[in-house]
């Protein structure tokens, strides 16, 4: 193909300049697929929290909110606007900081099953095993995410240590990409033990577990305004703090949209540089063939001819650096994912749409950058050209 | 009755300028007739606007417009002067063939491919362009080496491709610029019998610029330029009128 001996004249350079645009598309790949992780655990994040309210005790220095008593639960459910209340306990597994981990932390929580009424919408899936019923109140069993199974290497019928106590694993998710990936679901009454023993000491022995709750997940009646529901919740209990899918995008979705700005930033300026590289190259192609393009012009070769093969060949200087970049990058991706599952730290999610844009961008970077060059060649005067030494 | 005229032009004038102040008249009122079937030698010392002659005859530069009488210059009975640079890229490519001197081919693409980028440029593509520029290579003697490389062709091969590009579309107007000049005396001469040859079966047109008197010699008529005008049109002493009377009847068929 005459393109490609084009690309082949001066086979260094050329390898080189794709190499400048490989870096860049690398850059965009790792950190597109960065991005994408966390815009994930953000979007099903606001998908657990759509539809409903949860409420947590206020302060008291504590991560997940001071205990609340139980009967707050029935209190809140006296509320009109409010439909089902299920109490529960959330904690860490482990007070252990994990090493340097920018996913999910893993959690502990404990419900009642079926106590939603079926007003729950994230939808759990199994890979293997059972879910919890209300029949397993008072047995010390759990299901596992997905993360959690894989980096304990656990199976259903298998036991692990929870906060001390032994659980037997009944069964484990499928991935969800998400909160859930890295969370150990308990039933209520073993999970108030669990969480009563994460509180202070002198706390702790004043109360007893059965009768203390970390949160509540508030359901509204059908037609509620959530908002208005965490509002009246707040004015029944002064004690309580709320939170909505609302607060949950104010919170999180600024600080994931700066981290995405940056992360994009860092592959932008990677592809500029790459971008220079191409037109310096094209440039330099260019003035090499200044007679070549001037015989072509004299002998009836058009300018947008000229235009058109010089872009066609810049085009894919940069599809092959994007090319080269993504797979380098997937196979980043790839090699991070595996190694990071043991640790529960899936950081990377490279999605087809990423990888497109990706290969598109370098593609329609290199023709853009073989433009300008382009156009300069066609513009020679032939006469000239041809005398060019 | 006489042949038609295939390219006239008339108060011709370039003039070039080098810097700011540095102005070169080139060309200072050039007159210019040639008939179709003719072969004419362009001569004249170093220059002398000879090769701007050529160029503006085969309408890679316009001439001047801003001063002097206006300039008339018709190609196959139409206008070229106010044509803008598609048309006029566009009749090189359809009725024009360039010989030049020397770094004539694409050094990326094989001899056929060489004469193949004509016929594209004529809009022609594919099989059929294939098979013309192959049929333009056995012509000049070049079959064989269609799938050479310009570097892997002698400096005389080389330019019988060039030749073979330039009548691969049939056009009826081609322009050599020194064509022979970097030859040796043999391949010279084995190159101008090959443009002779074309001259005289396919009653093309030729305008040669050149240096050497033996090409001049083997034309029909000679230009003589110096100073950037015409010095006088001497009838070349060979070949004969008699020579000359077929090919005329070739040209008016």
């Amino acid at each position: 193909m005459r393109l490609l001996r084009n690309l082949g004249r001066r086979k260094a350079r050329t390898t080189l300049t794709i190499l400048g645009i490989t870096i860049g598309i690398w850059a965009l790949v790792v950190f597109g697929s960065m991005a994408n992780k966390i815009n994930a655990l953000v979007a099903g994040g606001s998908e657990f929290y759509a539809g409903k309210v949860t409420a947590t005790g206020k302060g008291g220095g504590m991560a997940f909110g001071s205990p609340l008593a139980i009967s707050t639960a029935d209190r809140i459910a006296g509320l009109a606007s409010v439909d089902v209340v299920v109490p529960g306990v959330t904690m860490l597994m482990s007070d252990e900081i994990s090493g340097v981990s920018m996913g999910m932390p893993q959690m502990i929580i404990g419900q009642v099953a079926g106590a939603d009424r079926g007003r729950e919408s994230f939808a759990f899936h199994y890979a293997s095993g059972r879910a919890l019923t209300q029949e397993d109140e008072g047995s010390d069993v759990v299901v596992l995410g997905s993360d959690i199974a894989r980096q304990l290497d656990t199976q259903v019928g298998d036991s692990l240590t929870l906060r001390g106590e032994r659980f037997l694993v009944v069964g484990i998710l499928e991935p969800t990409l998400t909160a859930p990936d890295t969370t150990a679901i308990v039933p209520l009454a073993a999970g108030q033990r669990l969480y009563v023993r994460t509180l202070p000491s002198l706390v702790a022995a004043e109360l007893d577990p059965a009768t203390v709750v970390s949160g509540l997940t508030i359901y509204p009646r059908d037609g509620a305004d959530p908002e208005a529901v965490a509002a009246a919740i707040r004015a029944a209990d002064p004690d309580l703090e709320t939170m909505t899918a609302a607060d949950f995008d104010r919170q999180i979705g600024s600080a994931t949209s700066i981290l995405n700005s940056i992360l994009v930033g860092i592959a932008l300026i990677s592809l500029a540089v790459g971008g220079l590289s191409v037109i310096n190259t094209m440039a330099m192609s260019v003035a090499e063939r200044t007679r070549e393009i001037g015989i072509k012009r004299a002998i009836g070769g058009g300018r947008l001819r000229i235009v058109r093969e010089l872009v066609t060949e810049s085009a894919l200087i940069g599809f092959l650096g994007g090319a080269v970049g993504l797979a380098l990058g997937a196979a980043l991706v790839v090699i991070a994912n595996e190694a990071g599952r043991a640790s529960g730290t899936v950081l990377f999610q490279l999605t087809p749409g990423t990888a497109l844009t990706a290969v598109g961008f370098s593609t329609v970077l290199g023709a853009l950058a073989g433009f300008v060059p382009a156009l300069h060649a066609a513009r020679l005067d032939p006469v000239a050209a041809l005398r060019y030494e | 009755m006489t042949p038609m005229a295939l390219l006239e032009g008339r108060n011709l004038r370039k003039t070039y300028r080098l810097g700011r102040h540095t102005t070169v008249e080139a060309l200072r009122g050039v007159d210019f007739r040639i008939q179709q079937g003719e072969m004419v030698a362009i001569m004249g010392p170093s220059g002398s606007g000879k090769s701007t002659l050529m160029h503006i005859l085969g309408l890679l530069h316009a001439p001047d417009l801003n001063h002097g009488p206006r300039p008339e210059l018709f190609f196959d009975g139409r206008d070229m002067v106010a044509l803008g640079e598609a048309e006029r890229t566009r009749i090189r490519a359809r009725q024009m063939g360039f010989v030049f001197q020397d770094f004539n081919l694409v050094p990326t693409l094989t001899a056929l491919e060489n004469v193949m980028l004509s016929r594209e440029y004529a809009g022609i593509r594919g099989p059929a362009a294939r098979d013309a520029a192959g049929e333009a290579l056995d012509l000049v003697g070049l079959a064989g080496r269609g799938n050479h490389r310009p570097g892997e062709l002698s400096g005389g091969e080389q330019q019988r491709a060039a030749i073979a590009r330039a009548l691969v579309n049939r056009p009826s107007l081609i322009l050599a610029d020194e064509p022979t000049g970097n030859l040796d005396s043999e391949r010279s001469a084995e190159v101008l019998a090959l443009l002779r040859l074309f001259n005289r079966e396919h009653g093309q047109t030729f305008i040669l610029v050149t240096h050497d008197p033996e090409v001049g010699g083997a034309c029909d008529r000679v230009v003589r330029m110096r100073d950037g005008r015409v010095r006088d049109h001497a009838l070349a002493a060979l070949p004969g009128p008699a020579d000359r009377a077929p090919r005329a009847a070739v040209a008016m068929a």
